[in-house]
């Protein structure tokens, strides 16, 4: 009888052990937003054109601007033109341009790029871990990241066309080719 | 008169061919929206409106227009999404762990309970056995005598 109950005190704190790693494990992994200055999350991601795998740690050394965008999402065709002119204008300084389709079906995703012309690089986050990663609120959102692989710049939460995000836009491009 | 007839049989065949095309029965937009989450508002698709959500019905229609199944569906999706577009995870390989353990939650506990019930009307027992006074027995013997007497 002393053996079962031995056991049984076993088993129980082995599951109350058990649930409390869990709950250090969810704190621990849970995704907190980049902080300006800090170093942008990298993440490697499936390339919309089929051409394997990208990884951002790759870009090291290049300024970069992160774009979160989808095909469901109104504002993203807004300044999806936008951005691809900014993608010709600064690529002739080094910048490169990555778009990253958020939560979004790959079929409607492809005929979004290839309806508004979009020719920069562009990868797929079905699955929104990347997203999470950037602690991303909703759909346009973009990063800035200098040549030493840290967010500059102000993180902008809307369509780049939107009047209060024009300059910012430049002047987060700028940050990343200056620093 | 035969053109007519050429002309409608052609229609009601043209009408009938997606439907006949399938070799299975076709899965419904219904039977799917309720196992299917929205990834941006983490609600199942019938509860949803978000434009993602949207996005998704269209592609399961589409996909049951060509005779896609309900398993190959949700296959495709969670390639897509990640498993966590699936509202429930799979009943197989090590995801079949989420089905069981909370079973086997509930069961060792029943379990526990019944033991602890078990043990505890046992010790309230009328049969039980007096605990042990500390007294040997000749004292004992002399105090059952003693208080005979009283009686």
């Amino acid at each position: 009888m002393r053996t079962l109950k031995l056991t049984g005190q076993v088993v129980a704190l082995a599951a109350v052990a058990g649930l409390l790693g869990l709950l250090v494990w969810r704190l621990t992994h849970q995704s907190t937003p980049p902080k300006l200055g800090g170093p942008a999350p990298i993440f490697t991601a499936k390339r919309m054109d089929g051409v394997g795998s990208f990884d951002l740690a790759s870009l090291r050394g290049k300024p970069v601007v992160v774009n979160f965008w989808a095909s469901w999402c109104a504002p993203c065709k807004q300044e999806a033109q936008a951005l691809e002119q900014a993608w010709r204008q600064y690529r002739k300084q080094g910048v490169v341009f990555v778009g990253i389709d958020y939560h979004d079906v790959t079929g409607d995703a492809r005929r979004f790029l290839d309806h508004h012309g979009v020719t920069y690089l562009s990868v797929l986050d079905g699955s929104g871990q990347i997203g999470d990663k950037y602690g991303l609120t909703g759909v346009p959102e973009t990063f800035f990241v200098d040549r030493r692989g840290r967010l500059v710049g102000d993180h902008i939460l809307g369509p780049i066309t939107l009047q209060k995000w024009a300059s910012a836009f430049h002047q987060g491009v700028q940050a990343a080719l200056d620093s | 008169m035969i053109v007519r007839f050429a002309a409608v049989l052609v229609a009601a065949l043209g009408l009938a061919g997606p439907a006949a095309a399938c070799a299975h029965p076709r899965t419904s937009l219904n039977a799917l929206e309720g196992e299917i989450m929205c990834p941006t508002c983490h609600t199942t698709l019938d509860q949803s409106d978000a434009p993602a959500a949207q996005r998704i019905e269209v592609f399961i229609r589409h996909r049951i227009d060509q005779c896609a199944t309900e398993s190959q569906i949700k296959d495709e999706l969670v390639q897509n999404f990640g498993a966590g577009i699936l509202a429930a995870p799979p009943r197989s390989g090590f995801d079949l762990l989420a089905w069981w353990l909370p079973l086997g939650g509930v069961l060792l506990g029943a379990v526990a309970l019944a033991f602890g019930v078990w043990r505890w009307s046992r010790g309230r027992g009328p049969d039980e056995a007096p605990p042990p006074s500390g007294l040997d027995d000749e004292t004992e013997r002399r105090l059952d005598e003693l208080l005979a007497r009283l009686d």
